[in-house]
C-alpha cells in the first residue's frame, strides 16, 4: 500500500524567497519529504492521496523561537507544590499547547521561560528536552530568556529575580554541607541553568546581557557547547555586543524591544546589524505585530539585515486566536485585556505581552517591508532552522528531499489552510476559510 | 504516410493529443490484449502534446490505467533523477500529472550493469505485452528518429549508439555548457523497433525542422534520414505546423491538405475509430487521392 502523499496545483516556497508552481512528495509513514520520482520508478508507488493546493502556498512549517505561552498556558508556570513537583500539569500544558498552535502553522517551538526563581531552572529545562506529541508541533528544546538581563532593560521581567554572573553574586552559606565556593562567572552561569541542562539534547536557546558583570566570559564556552546564545534585555555598547558575537552569539532577543534605540553615535546592540561583515551581523527575532516595533522600524531593520530576520511571536499565555477581546485572567490576580493582537495588564502599558499569530506576523512582515509572502516565510523557516544549526538545520526549514515533512498550506493573503506534521494532516481550516489561492490560469509553467 | 498542417505548434500538439486520447477511448480492453501500448519520446516538440493530453486527463476525458507506455531513448551514465534525464522528463511532463500505474511505464535504463542485456529485454519486454499500437515520435533537425542518428541502419533495434558530435555540442546548453558532462551515448529503440509499431505519428514543429521534414517526405528511403523509414510504414502520420512546411513544395503541402479533408469525410460519414477497419490506414496516397474525387464528383451529383 502506497504511503505517499502528493502536493500539487500550488506553490512550494523555497529557501532563496520564491515560490515556484511544483509538486512536494512526502511519505506518511517515514514522515519525511521524498523524491516522488524515485518512489515512481523505483518503487512503483504512485500516490495514495493527492492533495489539491488550489493555489495556495506550501511552505515548510513555521518554527517559532520565542514563545512563552499560548492558550492559557505558561510555560514559565511550575506548581512546585504539587505532589509530582507539578511536572504532570506543565507536561499537559506543553501537549496542550502543542496540539493548538498547529492552527497557526506553527510545527515546531522553542518554549521561552522568562526570569524565574533559580531553582526552578534546572527542573523547568529539563523538562523542556525535545519533545513531540502525537499531532503536535515539535518541541524543540528550551529558550531561557533570563535571569542575566540588565535592570535597567528588563521589559516585564521580574527586577527581584534578575542575576549577575559575578561569583560574589551567589549567596551560599559556607555552614551548607554541601558548601563550594563558586570561582567563576561560568560556575554561576551553570549552577543557575544546572550543568545538565546546558548539555541535554536538543535547542538550548539562552538570551542574555553581555553587559551584564560576568556574563561576557561565559559565551565562548556557552557557544562552544553547543547553546545559541542570543544576546537581548541588554544595555551594551555597539563594542560590547561585537565582542559577544565575536565569542559565538548568534542573534539578538527581540531587536529595539529591551534595548536602547538606535544611537547615531553609539548604535549599540541594533549597530550589529551595521557590521561591516555579512558574517557578524547575527541574526535577529523581531515581533512583528505591529504594535512592539513601528511597520517603518521592521522595514529599516530588514532592509539593513534581511538575511539575518527572524519572526518571532514572544506569545503569552493568551495567544489563542479564537480567544475573544476582553478581560481575561491571567496569571493569580493579573487580569489583562485582549484587544485584536495585543495584551495589556497595565494600564498605561503600549503592550505587556503578544498574542499575535505567529501566520498573522509572517503577513505583517511581508506587509510592514513589502516583500512577497514567500520571502517572508523565510523569517520562520529557512532562517531559524539555520540559526539553530545541528540537526535542526539539516532536518527542518526547507522543503527538501530527507527533510521532515513538517508543512502548512497558506493563503496568500497568509491564512492557514492546513498543517502537516511528520507527514500526517493534524490541522484543517474549518471549510469556508480556503486562502485566497492564486488563479493558476495565467501561470502555465 | 499522411501529413496534417496545423498553424502553431499548439495546435499541432492539441491536434495530436486529441487524436491519441480518441484511439485509447475506442480502444477495446480484451483478455488477450488488456492494454493499450504506447510508444512516448522527449524532447521539446512533443511537450504540447503532453500538455494537452495532460489536460484532457483533468477533464476526466481519458484515463491511463490500461495504457503501458514505452519510451523510445534514454543517455547512458547519467544519474536517474537527473534534470536532464528522460526518466526526470517523462515524470515532469507526464507520468506524475497523469493516473497511470507506474509499473506500465517503461523507459531503458542507461545506468543498467549490462547495457546489451538492457537492450534485449526492452524489445521482449515489448513483444510481451503484444507490441507496440501507437508510436508518438519526433524528428531531429537531421531527420533522425530515436536516437537513430544518421547512418543508422533502417533495420536496427533497441541497442546502443554513440551521438553525433552535433547532437552533444548541442546538448551541451543542457549541462552548464560543459563538454565533458554531457552524456556521449544512449540507449534506443532502433528504427525497424519503430516500425513494427501498427502506427506511428510524428510531431514535427519549427523552422528548424522544415529541411529534415521535406527530406523525409520528399526524399527517398535514406538512412541519412533515419525518419524517411515512414515512408514504407502503412500507417503513418505526421502532423507538423506551419513553419516546418517550410522547405516542402508548394504541390505538397497543398496535396495533402486535401487528403486531410477525405479523411475527415470518410470519418464523418463512418465514424472516427473506422478509418483502420476500412483499411484507409493501409491506403496509397494514390487511393486516398481516388477516394478524394469521387467524394467531389459525388457532391456535384
Amino acid at each position: 500500500m502506497s504511503d505517499v502523499v502528493r502536493f500539487t496545483n500550488g506553490y512550494l516556497a523555497l529557501p532563496d524567497g520564491t515560490a515556484v508552481k511544483a509538486d512536494l512528495y512526502i511519505s506518511s509513514s517515514t514522515g519525511k519529504i521524498i523524491s516522488g520520482q524515485a518512489s515512481f520508478y523505483t518503487s512503483h508507488l504512485p500516490p495514495a492521496r493527492v492533495i489539491d493546493l488550489g493555489g495556495n502556498i506550501l511552505s515548510p512549517g513555521f518554527i517559532d523561537v520565542q514563545i512563552n505561552g499560548a492558550f492559557g498556558v505558561d510555560f514559565s508556570e511550575l506548581d512546585v507544590d504539587a505532589g509530582d513537583g507539578g511536572e504532570g500539569a506543565y507536561v499537559e500544558g506543553l501537549e496542550k499547547v502543542a496540539k493548538r498552535i498547529v492552527a497557526t502553522g506553527c510545527t515546531s517551538l522553542v518554549p521561552t521561560v522568562i526570569t524565574q526563581k533559580e531553582e526552578l531552572y534546572s527542573k523547568l529545562l529539563r523538562l523542556l528536552q525535545p519533545r513531540s506529541t502525537p499531532q503536535g508541533a515539535h518541541m524543540l528544546g528550551y529558550h531561557a530568556e533570563g535571569p542575566f538581563l540588565h535592570p535597567h532593560r528588563r521589559g516585564a521581567h521580574s527586577s527581584a529575580l534578575l542575576m549577575t554572573a559575578a561569583p560574589s553574586s551567589v549567596p551560599s552559606s559556607p555552614t551548607s554541607p554541601t558548601f563550594t565556593p563558586i570561582q567563576s562567572p561560568l560556575e554561576v552561569v551553570e549552577r543557575v541553568y544546572g550543568k545538565a541542562s546546558l548539555d541535554q539534547p536538543g535547542v538550548k536557546l539562552i538570551t542574555l546581557a553581555p553587559d551584564v558583570e560576568g556574563v561576557m566570559d561565559c559565551v565562548a564556552n556557552l557557544s562552544g557547547r553547543g547553546v545559541t546564545v542570543s544576546i537581548g534585555h541588554s544595555d551594551a555598547a555597539l563594542e560590547v555586543a561585537v565582542e559577544a558575537v565575536e565569542k559565538g552569539a548568534r542573534m539578538i532577543t527581540h531587536l529595539f524591544n529591551a534595548m536602547p534605540p538606535i544611537h547615531h553615535r553609539d548604535p549599540g546592540v541594533i549597530g550589529l546589524l551595521g557590521h561591516p561583515l555579512p558574517s557578524s551581523r547575527p541574526y535577529f527575532g523581531l515581533i512583528v505585530d505591529g504594535l512592539h516595533s513601528h511597520p517603518n522600524t521592521v522595514r529599516i531593520a530588514y532592509s539593513a539585515h534581511k538575511d539575518g530576520c527572524v519572526v518571532v511571536t514572544d506569545a503569552q499565555s493568551p495567544l489563542d486566536p479564537m480567544l475573544e477581546d476582553g478581560l481575561h485572567n491571567w496569571r493569580p490576580g493579573v487580569m489583562f485585556r485582549k484587544k485584536g493582537d495585543a495584551v495589556y495588564a497595565r494600564q498605561y502599558s503600549r503592550a505587556d505581552g503578544s498574542c499575535c499569530p505567529l501566520n498573522t506576523c509572517l503577513h505583517n512582515l511581508s506587509t510592514y517591508a513589502s516583500i512577497p509572502l514567500p520571502e517572508a516565510l523565510l523569517a520562520a523557516t529557512y532562517r531559524p532552522a539555520q540559526m539553530l544549526g545541528g540537526p535542526i538545520a539539516r532536518r527542518k526549514g526547507q522543503l527538501k528531499e530527507g527533510f521532515d515533512a513538517d508543512l502548512v498550506v497558506l493563503g496568500w493573503d497568509g491564512t492557514v489552510v492546513s498543517t502537516w506534521i511528520m507527514g500526517e494532516e493534524v490541522y484543517t481550516a474549518p471549510s469556508g476559510q480556503v486562502g485566497s489561492g492564486l488563479s493558476l490560469k495565467d501561470t502555465a509553467s | 504516410m499522411r501529413l496534417t498542417v496545423r498553424d502553431t505548434k499548439e495546435e499541432v500538439g492539441n491536434y495530436i493529443a486529441e487524436y491519441i486520447v480518441k484511439r485509447i477511448n475506442s480502444f477495446k480492453a480484451s483478455k488477450e490484449k488488456p492494454h493499450f501500448v504506447l510508444g512516448l519520446p522527449t524532447g521539446s516538440s512533443p511537450l504540447p502534446v503532453y500538455k494537452r493530453i495532460v489536460k484532457l486527463h483533468e477533464e476526466g476525458k481519458v484515463s491511463f490505467k490500461n495504457v503501458i507506455t514505452f519510451n523510445m531513448d534514454e543517455y547512458v551514465g547519467i544519474p536517474r533523477d537527473h534534470p536532464e534525464s528522460y526518466h526526470t522528463f517523462m515524470f515532469k511532463h507526464f507520468f506524475s500529472l497523469i493516473d497511470i500505474d507506474p509499473k506500465n511505464t517503461h523507459l531503458l535504463d542507461g545506468n543498467a550493469e549490462d547495457l546489451y542485456k538492457e537492450c534485449e529485454d526492452y524489445e521482449a519486454a515489448i513483444k510481451a505485452v503484444g507490441g507496440i499500437d501507437l508510436f508518438l515520435g519526433g524528428i531531429g533537425a537531421d531527420g533522425h528518429i530515436a536516437f537513430n542518428e544518421p547512418g543508422s541502419s533502417l533495420t536496427s533495434r533497441t541497442r546502443i549508439k554513440t551521438l553525433a558530435y552535433e547532437t552533444i555540442l548541442d546538448n551541451c546548453r543542457f549541462f552548464n555548457n560543459d563538454l565533458s558532462a554531457v552524456p556521449r551515448m544512449a540507449l534506443t529503440v532502433g528504427v525497424q523497433t519503430v516500425m513494427d509499431a501498427r502506427e506511428v505519428v510524428l510531431v514535427v514543429t519549427g523552422q528548424n525542422k522544415a529541411l529534415a521534414l521535406s527530406q523525409m517526405i520528399e526524399g527517398g528511403v535514406n538512412h541519412m534520414v533515419t525518419a524517411s523509414a515512414l515512408q514504407t510504414h502503412p500507417w503513418a502520420l505526421v502532423v507538423c505546423d506551419e513553419d516546418a512546411t517550410n522547405e516542402l513544395r508548394v504541390k505538397t503541402v497543398k496535396y495533402f491538405k486535401s487528403i486531410e479533408r477525405v479523411q475527415d469525410e470518410v470519418e464523418a460519414k463512418y465514424g472516427s475509430a473506422t478509418s483502420s477497419r476500412l483499411g484507409l490506414h493501409k491506403a496509397t496516397a494514390a487511393v486516398v487521392q481516388q477516394l478524394y474525387i469521387i467524394s467531389r464528383v459525388q457532391r456535384r451529383i
